[in-house]
């Protein structure tokens, strides 16, 4: 009798503790809701007198809380140890605008969504909140998003309205319920996401080899650099191709390999990509049959040593660092290499010279699968909010200072740091406009560009370095820097100048989907993306061809068949065609 | 009242830890009711769905749980016993090394990987185990075919096993050596004077006198039966080596992959929370019964 | 002392001091790789080269260091922590061990104060009620926010529980029969005698506190209040694994991320301070030696 009651007690203090801690988190959570001053209710009224200015100043201060997953400062001269509240931009949407930016908190990127939901469940929500599509539509649900058609309507500077109709208002519409604009998606060109062939041309050269078209060729190239010296160095140091245990992933891996298949399973999210069949119809790419000839070719690479026998081990970091010692020669992946990591290649070794080529496939050049939209943050307003237009306001000034008038001046020595600001919408064309600009200065042999609206900066910087590069000059940085640059963005045959050629022909083949992972993805998608990778990975290493058989039956059976049905009902009713 | 008298000064030493202890630790044990809800941090707990034992349904019935939980079992128990076994044999080793300055630079020395995190460590060993790292390097150099070790169920776990305790051992061997230290220097003079050896005194002194950290370390080590190292395995293992190296950590971490799942979170911690209790407690009182000492 | 060695014994002292420095050597390898990183060319570190000796020896990423503000504001902050930190935890912990080491018939209610500490090594809530406690108790971006929800650890109080058991009981029995009450025999006679334990305790306080990071990231809100390790932290971890495609904005954090050797010169100085407390507070772990003899 003596052992039971201590037991006793500590179950009915804990039952007592736990009910009035609960209970004073829900007073909290109250208490601190209403968090807009006042005096933004009058601000407001005279404020809509007026016929609405996008770059007007408030008569009296409006503050607007914000939180901020931050990355470090881009630019080295940044001050050392400034912090996002020190942040000169605000300092002049002060000036500018009135406006008032309070963080709630700020966190590194990395952590955001932990310390976000933290924020959710104490009830203590900002103002204007930078979320991703899944929070978006949990603020949706919970009704707790402002209706930003009137404030985007009359305060969107002519410039935002041109971003955001930069896609035929596709991105906006998706963000729109009921009429309602209930957030502003900050959105990129999809076709960044095209995938590339990047191959050492002086490897080929040395070995007397052209860039491969097919996948037959390719393998010949790749045989040649596993065994034939490619880097002549007397040494048996280099295999073909660098890939990465994340089969599909956002980079070093093989995405653009199965596309040269016509094979189409995922881009990269843990999750199947969805292609339109002959009916109408989404189909999983995943289980596709040309999915499982692509992992036979594979596993005879596997086994001829043209990838890394140790794929399975390695993550992207180790694939980067094998195209930076010179180990490997041909990667698949998208316009950005040259900036990172193949800059490094370059700066290791001079002679290194990377080329991009579209995808090889069975009889030439492959399609490659392309995202419907990318738009992975969505601007949104607390319903609470006295001065949604606020955040309009600030898109607009962001935009604004992107001019050459105040670029020249905000300098990053004196603190300004432009990834530390938001709301903030770069031009979803930007990197096309970089490619334009750049190459009609180049041309018309310019020593300045033209341009001096909110692209100013990043074409500038480009066209810098092209020119640094074709010059041969390293004293702002690196070669293999200024060649990134250069080859990613500007170069007629590099990255971006490849991808468009890419676009204009037609060379693509759209993922249909892009809505929110279905239930049952939420519910399963962990266990069949690990069904995947086990199968894939052991299929590849020699396994039975004949296991992807077995593997389609066990995703299907696992949830995969109620995944066809939800995506498909979504196609059907929500899918913006 | 006589007693209580006596004993007051004692409920007023404990007062402070008492009420840092129920404030900080008994008051978030409410979200113990997230086990039972679709929560969603939005609603919070009060307006969150109770469904119920779904959510321990849900997890029990996925088609890896087994498989996980044995995993989970088999490394978990491996690294308890191996983590008191090496620290005990190289606390007793340390013990009798004579050279003070020796014996420190040892001890630190054994400590040190416990200042790095998974995260750094996981590079190294994975490098150190590659096929061009230098272990194959030295398997090669006797004329034997290299070895994938990190692509090998089997390896793997023992790779995951002895890097773990590697990493810990400096902490366990410092408790045992405090310990050791705290034995009375007259019972080794006896024994010297007896003439019996180092063996027999580590036999016959050394380790009973320790035996009473022994035996709380095994207790409370037992309270990790279903913990076998969550930042290790995730930063080690890759899918060659599911099969046997996914645990329940990295299991329940998966479901969270495409939206954090509170629920069934919430419910495997409350699932490893009541084994481990149970397990400590029936050791303790088998402790107090067997050998009459309260390790706590 | 001048006991004749066997030739067994002379075996048995060889073969351990080349099997400890085997094992010295294991705990030192990960530090010279960390160190050999940072003191090569960015190039080399990039490429994977640098194994256990610098290539293209280069002071830059330590010359960059010594301008970073960021790293020795979070240095001081860890600094104040852990003495902070330290004291209260010690403090709390030395004075809940004390009534809880007592006997069951010295102090009635032991048992039930025991359990209530006990319970909470098995059961938490979960990230989201401590973030509200800590919350509604006002801590929040505070440094009292790493301080007080772990104020008492109940593994550390549990080991001192168990070392002061092993003090002889007529030490206190003498001291109460003189009419010294608890308090005083736990300043005046605990305290002295168990030094060695406390330096142990004190030991795993200070790398608790020195090593934690996760805590820094929930309950402060600006970064300027981050200790070295949750600094650090944000400095190791690549970007959102989640995420299916390379942003313009993301790749230049990766550009940022393979300044591999400031990184890298990074997390060697993080672990730095606290290796160094380590030999200090092992001149208490010597000074125990003598412990037993304080009982003439």
């Amino acid at each position: 009798m003596n052992k039971i009651r201590p037991w006793k007690m500590i179950l009915a203090v804990t039952m007592i503790l736990s009910l009035l801690s609960a209970c004073g988190s829900q007073g909290n959570g109250n208490a601190n809701a209403p968090t807009t001053p006042k005096e933004d209710a009058t601000n407001s009224a005279t404020d809509n007198a007026t016929p609405p200015d996008p770059l007007g100043k408030y008569a009296e201060t409006v503050t607007v809380t914000e939180v901020l997953g931050y990355n470090p400062p881009e630019d080295p001269r940044t001050p050392s140890g400034i912090t996002p509240e020190q942040n000169a931009y605000l300092k002049d949407l002060k000036e500018m605008m009135n406006i008032e930016v309070k963080y709630k908190w700020t966190v590194p990127s990395a952590q955001f969504e932990q310390k976000f939901s933290l924020a959710m469940a104490s009830g203590d929500l900002p103002d204007v909140i930078e979320v991703d599509q899944k929070t978006y539509e949990k603020l949706k649900k919970q009704d707790m998003l402002a209706d930003l058609t009137e404030a985007y309507d009359q305060y969107a500077s002519p410039a935002l309205k041109a971003y955001m109709d930069s896609d035929g208002g596709f991105a906006m519409k998706t963000f729109s319920a009921d009429g309602k604009q209930l957030g502003i998606p900050a959105f990129e060109d999809p076709f960044l996401s095209t995938q590339l062939l990047w191959i050492r041309q002086d490897w080929l050269n040395n070995l007397g080899l052209q860039a491969p078209k097919t996948i037959d060729e390719l393998e010949k190239v790749a045989q040649a650099f596993t065994n034939n010296d490619p880097d002549q160095n007397g040494k048996n140091d280099t295999y073909g191709i660098a890939m990465q245990k994340s089969l599909f992933f956002w980079g070093f891996d093989v995405r653009g390999f199965f596309n040269g298949f016509g094979a189409f399973p995922s881009v990269g999210d843990n999750q199947s990509a969805w292609i339109k069949g002959s009916d109408d119809k989404l189909l999983p790419g995943l289980i596709q049959p040309e999915v499982k000839t692509a992992l036979g070719k594979l596993q005879q690479w596997y086994k001829d040593g043209i990838i890394d026998k140790e794929f399975a081990l390695k993550d992207e970091n180790k694939a980067v660092e094998d195209l930076t010692a010179g180990k490997v020669g041909i990667s698949y992946g998208e316009w950005w290499y040259p900036n990172w990591p193949l800059n490094s290649s370059v700066d290791k070794d001079p002679k290194a010279d990377w080329i991009a080529i579209q995808l090889p496939g069975i009889d030439g050049p492959a399609k490659s699968l392309v995202p419907k939209i990318r738009s992975n943050k969505i601007f949104v307003v607390n319903k609470k909010m006295k001065n949604p237009e606020a955040a309009i306001k600030m898109l607009n000034f962001y935009i604004e200072v992107g001019n050459k008038k105040y670029k020249d001046k905000n300098q990053a020595a004196d603190g300004y740091v432009y990834n530390w600001f938001n709301p903030r919408i770069a031009n979803p064309a930007d990197i096309d406009t970089i490619y334009t600009e750049v190459n009609k200065a180049l041309d018309a042999n310019q020593t300045e560009i033209t341009i001096d609206d909110a692209n100013y900066k990043t074409v500038a910087d480009t066209f810098k370095a092209t020119k640094d590069f074709l010059a041969g000059d390293t004293t702002n940085a690196s070669k293999g820097v200024n060649w990134g640059q250069y080859y990613s963005r500007a170069a007629k045959d590099g990255g971006w100048g490849l991808t468009r050629q890419i676009k204009e022909n037609q060379q693509f083949v759209y993922n249909e989907f892009y809505g929110l992972p279905t239930a049952t993805v939420v519910e399963k998608g962990g266990q069949l993306d690990k069904l995947m990778q086990e199968s894939f990975t052991k299929i590849i290493m020699g396994g039975s061809i004949d296991d992807f058989d077995k593997f389609v039956d066990s995703w299907k059976a696992l949830g995969g068949n109620q995944i066809i049905d939800e995506v498909n009902e979504w196609y059907s009713t929500e899918a913006t065609k | 009242m006589k007693s209580l008298k006596k004993e007051y000064p004692l409920h007023i030493m404990l007062i402070p830890g008492v009420i840092v202890t129920l404030i900080y630790a008994y008051g978030p044990m409410a979200g113990l009711v997230m086990a039972f809800q679709q929560f969603e941090p939005l609603s919070g707990f009060f307006k969150s769905d109770f469904v119920g034992l779904d959510n321990f349904r849900y997890v029990f019935n996925l088609p890896d749980f087994k498989q996980v939980l044995w995993n989970t079992l088999v490394i978990a128990i491996i690294k308890m016993v191996l983590s008191l076994l090496v620290p005990l044999i190289l606390a007793l080793l340390l013990n009798e090394i004579t050279k003070k300055w020796f014996a420190g630079f040892i001890q630190s020395a054994i400590f040190l990987p416990f200042f790095l995190s998974w995260t750094v460590l996981g590079g190294v060993i994975i490098e150190l185990f590659s096929l061009n790292g230098p272990i194959n390097g030295l398997i090669s150099s006797i004329g034997l075919e290299p070895i994938m070790f990190m692509l090998d169920n089997g390896w793997f776990r023992g790779i995951i096993i002895g890097s773990d305790v590697w990493k810990g051992m400096g902490y366990n061997m410092i408790i045992m050596l405090a310990a050791i230290t705290g034995i009375n220097a007259t019972l080794y003079e006896a024994a010297e004077v007896d003439g019996a050896g180092k063996w027999k005194q580590m036999l016959n002194i050394t380790l009973p006198g320790i035996a009473p950290i022994i035996i709380l370390l095994s207790v409370l080590g037992l309270g990790g039966i279903l913990n076998a190292g969550f930042e290790q395995i995730l930063i080690m293992y890759n899918p060659t080596v599911y099969a046997g190296a996914d645990i329940i950590d990295t299991f329940v971490y998966r479901l969270g992959m495409f939206s954090q799942q509170f629920g069934p979170a919430a419910a495997v911690g409350l699932f490893k929370s009541v084994i481990s209790l149970f397990m400590v407690s029936t050791t303790y009182y088998a402790a107090y019964k067997f050998n009459n000492y309260r390790i706590f | 002392m001048l006991h004749k060695q066997s030739f067994s014994r002379k075996l048995f002292v060889v073969f351990n001091t080349l099997l400890l420095t085997f094992i010295t050597i294991l705990g030192i390898i990960p530090f010279v790789h960390l160190l050999s990183i940072s003191l090569s060319s960015n190039t080399a570190a990039m490429a994977g080269e640098v194994k256990l000796w610098p290539v293209g020896f280069s002071w830059d990423a330590y010359v960059y260091l010594g301008e970073k503000v960021e790293f020795f504001r979070s240095l001081g902050v860890s600094v104040k922590r852990v003495v902070l930190g330290s004291i209260v935890n010690l403090l709390l912990v030395f004075i809940t061990a004390f009534p809880l080491s007592k006997s069951n018939d010295q102090f009635k209610f032991r048992t039930l104060y025991v359990w209530i500490f006990a319970i909470t090594m098995f059961f938490g809530g979960g990230l989201i009620p401590s973030y509200i406690i800590v919350k509604n108790t006002g801590l929040i971006d505070s440094i009292w926010a790493l301080i007080l929800p772990g104020a008492l650890n109940v593994w550390n109080m549990v080991l001192m529980l168990n070392f002061f058991r092993s003090i002889p009981r007529e030490l206190d029995e003498a001291a109460t029969i003189d009419g010294a009450g608890h308090w005083r025999v736990l300043w005046q006679i605990y305290l002295p005698v168990s030094l060695p334990s406390i330096a142990t305790i004190g030991l795993f306080t200070i790398v608790g506190h020195w090593n934690a990071w996760f805590d820094g990231i929930l309950y402060l809100n600006s970064p300027e209040h981050y200790p070295l390790q949750t600094y650090l932290s944000t400095l190791i971890m690549s970007i959102n694994a989640q995420m299916s495609s390379m942003s313009v904005e993301q790749l230049k954090v990766m550009e940022n991320l393979s300044e591999k050797t400031i990184r890298t010169a990074q997390i060697f100085m993080g672990a730095l301070p606290i290796m160094v407390v380590y030999p200090f507070l092992q001149r208490y772990f010597v000074k125990g030696m003598t412990v037993g003899s304080v009982k003439e």
